[in-house]
């Protein structure tokens, strides 16, 4: 019935349609790794096999994409995400403040600050690689560099995706994404060239400068500035002096009428931001899903 | 009789899924290095009844849960020919589970002997 371990696989792809991507990712992995080395088991018994005919048995004992398919869809129902999401029905307001006690929050605004960091090593590791590599190509060496470059892409594009997971609780891949083994250098290289995945993976490390910046700019100034609300009058009571300087050198005392005004308006606008950075998150998730997973 | 067979096969998946995480980490607690899946399903095919109990392919799955469970742990490694393998290798939280499950698991089949012999 399959030919060769491709057309199984495809057939599980088709099987899982409706399941996450990155699940039906893992799927495949597994597969790839168990058929693979069945097969190379049953040429070395017997040599002469066709391929169609070893894997006829190797699947029955396998299983049909069918079954395969529904015992990962099984498995993942059971398993709990990373972060549990916590959907109890409350009210606006309940909602709204609720944001402190949510795990997704939280994780977003790590992964706003982490982002920086890794937004200019994704940049630099992308730009660095692809103009070497394309320099490079004039000399003989350049192959095997631009080879070496493409697959750290997805191997960062991996490492990413457990980021990606673990802070903002979107399923991600938890395998690497397997390019097709026992192929020629040069097939290889071409297969990465060609292949969506992989120009997906770099648009998103160039675009996660831009992001990480902004992230990181938003989180600093509006942390500061929700900070400075909340002190103003403690600074005002501690030194007897107004908090804010008028350009005459002159400074301007708030009256003490308005300090709970200004310690819940800097709490208040924390609490915007809060919900803001959970949505960003999630949207964040939405595209690296997009754009680090194939289908 | 298509009804009636798929009854025993829904049967038998679900004895399955309760079952194959005991087996799977009773394999790994006895193993001395890390198996990757092949080995598993080969020595479960070698040492179980005639009629393979459960596809191969349903132990995978059911690793990685219980890797994610923190009962397992693994490492990629690169093979000679195909594939990188995925090793498992049971943690000390996995031992004391096992002696947890093996316990439930006694208990259950000496009621369903009991139940069965009437």
């Amino acid at each position: 019935m399959f030919n060769t371990i491709e057309e199984y696989l495809d057939a599980l792809k088709i099987e899982m349609k409706d399941a996450d991507a990155a699940l039906v990712q893992d799927a495949q992995a597994d597969a790839r790794e168990h058929l693979s080395t069945a097969l190379s088991v049953a040429r070395e018994a017997k040599p002469e096999i066709s391929e169609a005919d070893a894997l006829k048995k190797i699947i029955e004992g396998y299983g049909t994409p069918e079954e395969t398919a529904s015992a990962y869809q099984e498995v993942e129902r059971r398993t709990s995400p990373v972060i549990v999401q916590t959907v109890k029905p409350r009210s606006l307001l309940g909602r709204f403040f609720g944001v402190y006690v949510d795990p997704r929050a939280w994780g977003a605004l790590l992964y706003m600050l982490i982002a920086f960091v890794t937004g200019i090593f994704y940049f630099t590791w992308a730009v660095t690689g692809v103009s070497l590599s394309i320099s490079l190509l004039i000399f003989i060496f350049g192959f095997p560099l631009a080879l070496l470059f493409l697959l750290s892409v997805r191997g960062l594009a991996l490492l990413e995706g457990r980021l990606v997971e673990a802070l903002l609780g979107v399923r991600m891949p938890r395998r690497p994404l397997f390019s097709h083994q026992g192929m020629k250098f040069f097939d290889r290289l071409k297969t990465l060239l060609t292949d969506k995945a992989t120009w997906l993976m770099l648009v998103y490390m160039l675009l996660q400068l831009v992001l990480g910046t902004v992230y990181f700019v938003l989180i600093v100034t509006v942390l500061s500035l929700s900070l400075s609300f909340i002190a103003i009058p403690f600074l005002q009571e501690y030194s007897q002096q107004g908090a804010m300087t008028l350009n005459n050198n002159m400074r301007y005392f708030f009256p003490v009428w308005s300090y709970p005004l200004w310690a819940g308006g800097g709490f208040l606008l924390w609490t915007i931001f809060m919900n803001i950075a959970r949505g960003i998150g999630q949207l964040h998730g939405r595209m690296a899903k997009a754009l680090l997973v194939s289908e | 009789m298509t009804e009636f067979a798929a009854q025993t096969k829904k049967f038998q998946k679900e004895l399955n899924s309760g079952t194959s995480s005991l087996v799977l980490l009773s394999v790994l607690s006895r193993s001395k290095e890390p198996l990757y899946g092949y080995q598993i399903a080969k020595m479960l095919e070698e040492s179980g009844p005639d009629i393979p109990m459960m596809k191969q392919g349903t132990l995978y799955p059911v690793l990685r849960s219980l890797e994610e469970n923190g009962l397992l742990e693994s490492i990629v490694e690169p093979s000679v020919s195909g594939p990188p393998r995925r090793y498992y290798k049971i943690t000390s939280e996995g031992r004391t589970t096992l002696e947890e499950w093996l316990e439930i698991w006694k208990q259950t089949k000496k009621f369903v002997d009991a139940i069965l012999k009437g």
